[in-house]
């Protein structure tokens, strides 16, 4: 995770903290307010945001000009040879085109040589012939990339409306129409007489016609048994799902912690989404720890702890030395009372040990993250420690109860945290219409399934294959089968949770074009890897299969106090 | 290369919209970066910058779109967009590939642009345009996510295209009532109107029928340097030399660009003549440099007895029909939809 790079940086950053080009340098009034005015659709030239370009059209001269200018330096930059200085440094949140265009002015105007940072001793020809043999080398995954992001159709939801007070729970942004993403991969007649069968029997379920729905989830088992593949596996969850709500035996989440986190673990090695989930909440919270000595995260959702070694290892790297880390990890209560977190912890600690960086390890355990109170953690002041609280796959359990989320999220507000990196699945599966949540969850986990088939767990043990299934098999039952307190997996989509974040205020740190390509090259590692598609969505990254995203990871700071 | 300055850029802003002189300018300042001189491509780069839309099931503006795998082991995607009915304003997914139901539907085939190594089928600008083909055609519009130079170089792209037309041509869902046969055409736009040709070519003598040929600017070239091509070298957002680099990131290694690919009617082309070939629609830009190229292609349909409608449009510059902002764009939006509707 090479980071010497010199930012492009108008928006990247902090999307609230730099003013965009035309209103001239940062202006820190106003602050607040500024960046809402930045998201008035009003404004915005409306051909070019159908086509992902956010311009508002008072600006598009000056965006003219200094593409014009642009233009220019970039003809003599060629001639001296350092021509690729702005291909190699690190963009943001292209579809603000007045701060791309600006901060590649800024940059090509007052070079800086790259061997002025971090790990290169090297000339900065050598860097030059590294980057470029790097290019020649990397043997390029990327054929394919057709990558969807919710851009066109989120456009109309980014007239946010100022809640009064925020306390609206409701986390809809007002939308004209939610996008529907489907990819078909298996369109053979069977396939999609099996999906007909199952929506079918959603809707009988909804209407409470029990007897209909019973009839249609035996003829489901019988379909799915003449299927292959991942079609056969989803159709089973699905089936068995709806079985239990027909039948009234909800499932209960009584498993012991240590079983969800081992089919974690398998779900981890399987596929990709978890290491992407990890990589690039790592680079964000790296990137807000660039310059501190003391540094502290709170980890939302421990677990095994998988997260952590890999930002130790590159704090350990860190010119000057690593920072001191600080780590809080945050589990529920074990029903035998055994201590996994200290577990963990120590294990970390060992790591942090041979590697040479000073670390301290809490765990703490609540019940609900709406249990936590600031006070629980130690926060120390900002000046002396900087705070990253990191969410992966969490945040969307608090939605099962009423407050929940709200009680989180000021608290977070509390501790002052330098970065927030949440990591979330990119579906909307807590539609309160079960036939609509019903269809969402099907689309979703089949192609979250179809990857796990494609990702090929090359030559077996398909003992990893059958366990990532049970633990999104899992999910599957408590989208479809429970209700009410019972129903966590209250998946939101990007959209709706940068809704909430914005009126919650929060304002968005961009992940760059380092992180996509870092992210992207992570994949190929992965077989079906180019199949897996990185994308860029407004300064967050999303990974799916195919064009469909299935988890989107963004990162916030505090919106400044006008 | 002649380092155009203030007085070109004044020029070249009087033509366009202003916008459209900021959207273009974007692609072309981008794509500078993309470019290594050493003929590899900043992969990563790209993908990052290019603005991607998902498809959506639900109908917008009429009409919805989903994608579907159509050869696993190349990847190869397209994305269908159909007009959404008024009966069935929304469809779950297994209606999505409900049979069409009219006596005659057009399914035009779409190739985007992006000179064999930029954008994808999920392009916002090339998911507008296709959007738009379906109303102003009343068609089913595929766009094939064919695989990019310099990554996959000739053939690739023309292999995709055909296995893209051999699928459409054997879906029963998109055959037309009156004959139980899909009504196919091909467009496609830069590379794409390239490989409209060629694959037009390889389905005629497969004897898969098509019905017409749709070419927006193609990308055409060949060693020699014409006219055109001096005389607006770096005047209107594009150069010779960023032609010259994409022509050797697609041809294979060592091939000039008189290869066939290039230039269908040169020195190593073959004569049309006596070959079954559909009609074609070619709209030329007045300020495309390379309109020398698109003109001799032309011609050489004409020599060869097939029959071809050129557009000229004079002031016109590369990517008019990216916005609806221009009379160009009118022009071309109502002859393409004549185009394809005067088939029945």
């Amino acid at each position: 995770m090479k980071r010497d790079h010199q930012a492009i940086s108008g928006a990247g950053g902090g999307g609230c903290g730099i003013s965009s080009g035309s209103k001239g340098e940062s202006s820190i009034t106003n602050k607040g307010k500024l960046w809402e005015e930045d998201q008035d659709a009003g404004d915005m030239d409306e051909l070019m945001a159908v086509l992902g370009y956010k311009v508002r059209s008072s600006d598009m001269a000056d965006v003219a000009q200094k593409m014009e200018q642009l233009d220019m330096v970039m003809g003599t930059a060629q001639e001296d040879g350092i021509s690729h200085l702005a291909s190699d440094r690190v963009h943001y949140n292209p579809s603000d085109l007045s701060s791309w265009v600006q901060s590649m002015l800024t940059e090509l105007n007052n070079p800086v040589l790259p061997n002025s940072d971090s790990n290169s001793s090297k000339t900065q020809q050598k860097q030059q012939i590294v980057s470029n043999n790097q290019s020649q080398v990397y043997n390029d995954d990327s054929e394919y990339d057709l990558r969807a992001i919710p851009g066109v159709f989120a456009y109309p939801q980014t007239k946010r409306i100022k809640t009064s007070t925020g306390t609206d729970s409701s986390s809809s942004p007002p939308t004209e129409s939610s996008t529907r993403p489907v990819v078909l991969v298996d369109s053979q007649e069977a396939g999609v007489r099996l999906v007909h069968t199952l929506m079918a029997c959603a809707e009988a379920v909804q209407q409470q016609n029990l007897k209909l729905a019973d009839a249609l989830v035996k003829h489901i088992g019988l379909l799915a048994a003449s299927q292959a593949g991942a079609m056969r596996k989803v159709a089973t969850y699905f089936a068995e799902a709806l079985a239990r709500r027909i039948y009234g035996v909800y499932p209960q989440d009584s498993l012991h912690p240590s079983y969800t986190d081992m089919l974690q673990m398998y779900f981890y090695e399987t596929c990709p989404y978890l290491k992407f989930a990890h990589f690039t909440a790592n680079q964000a919270i790296l990137e807000a720890f660039a310059t501190s000595n003391r540094v502290h995260v709170v980890d939302f959702g421990l677990n095994q702890g998988m997260q952590w070694p890999a930002l130790m290892q590159e704090l350990a790297l860190r010119p000057g030395g690593p920072p001191v880390f600080r780590l809080t990890g945050i589990g529920p209560h074990q029903p035998d009372n055994t201590d996994a977190l200290q577990q963990v912890g120590c294990k970390l600690a060992q790591l942090a040990e041979t590697i040479g960086v000073r670390f301290e390890f809490r765990g703490l355990m609540v019940n609900s993250l709406a249990d936590l109170e600031p006070k629980m953690l130690d926060i120390r002041p900002p000046e002396v420690e900087t705070l990253a609280v990191n969410s992966v796959f969490e945040l969307h359990r608090l939605l099962a109860r009423p407050g929940g989320i709200e009680k989180v999220l000021s608290s977070i507000k509390t501790m002052k945290p330098k970065i927030l990196t949440i990591v979330e699945e990119e579906a909307n599966h807590n539609s309160p219409v079960f036939v609509d949540r019903f269809t969402e969850a099907l689309h979703y986990y089949s192609s979250l399934f179809d990857s796990l088939e494609g990702s090929g767990v090359a030559p077996p043990p398909s003992q990893d294959l059958v366990m990532s299934e049970l633990y999104l098999g899992r999910q599957i039952c408590n989208v479809v089968a429970c209700e009410g307190v019972e129903r966590v997996e209250r998946h939101e989509t990007l959209a709706q949770w940068r809704f909430r974040m914005e009126t919650s205020g929060f304002c968005p740190v961009h992940l760059g074009s380092n992180a996509y390509k870092q992210a992207s090259m992570l994949l190929a590692l992965f077989a079906g890897g180019d199949e897996y598609r990185v994308e860029e969505n407004d300064g967050c990254l999303t990974l799916g299969w195919h064009t469909r995203p299935l988890i989107a990871t963004s990162a916030w700071q505090l919106a400044a106090v006008v | 290369m002649a380092r155009s300055n203030e007085v070109n850029l004044n020029e070249c802003k009087m033509v366009v919209p202003l916008n459209t002189w900021v959207l273009i300018s974007n692609f072309k300042l981008a794509y500078n970066l993309l470019r290594r001189p050493d003929g590899t491509f900043n992969r990563h780069l790209a993908e990052f910058l290019d603005r991607k839309v998902p498809a959506n099931a639900n109908p917008v503006d009429g009409v919805f779109s989903f994608d579907v795998l159509i050869d696993r082991g190349t990847s190869l995607l397209s994305r269908i967009y159909r007009p959404a009915t008024a009966e069935e304003p929304q469809l779950n997914v297994a209606g999505l590939e409900k049979p069409v139901t009219a006596e005659v539907v057009p399914v035009i085939i779409f190739f985007h642009g992006g000179s064999f190594a930029h954008s994808s089928a999920n392009s916002a600008i090339y998911d507008t345009l296709c959007r738009r083909l379906v109303g102003l055609c009343k068609a089913v519009v595929v766009s094939v996510n064919y695989r990019r130079a310099p990554e996959n170089r000739y053939p690739c792209a023309y292999d995709d295209g055909w296995t893209a037309l051999k699928w459409v041509n054997s879906r029963p869902w998109l055959q037309s009532q009156k004959d139980s046969k899909v009504h196919i055409y091909l467009a496609g736009d830069s590379s794409g109107g390239n490989i409209v040709h060629h694959v037009a070519l390889i389905a005629m003598e497969s004897g898969i029928d098509v019905l017409g040929n749709i070419l927006l600017n193609p990308m055409f070239g060949g060693q020699e340097r014409t006219e055109s091509e001096q005389r607006l070298d770096g005047k209107y957002f594009v150069t010779l030399r960023d032609r010259d680099w994409y022509w050797r990131a697609y041809l294979p290694e060592g091939e000039d660009r008189d290869h066939h690919a290039c230039n269908p009617f040169g020195p190593n082309g073959r004569s049309l003549e006596g070959i079954k070939f559909p009609k074609s629609l070619v709209v030329v830009a007045g300020l495309d440099l390379i309109q020398d190229w698109q003109l001799a292609y032309v011609d050489g349909l004409k020599k060869a007895g097939q029959e071809v409608k050129l557009l000229y449009m004079e002031q016109a510059t590369i990517g008019f029909y990216l916005l609806p902002n221009n009379n160009h764009f009118h022009t071309v939006m109502d002859e393409i939809s004549k185009f394809v509707v005067s088939d029945c």
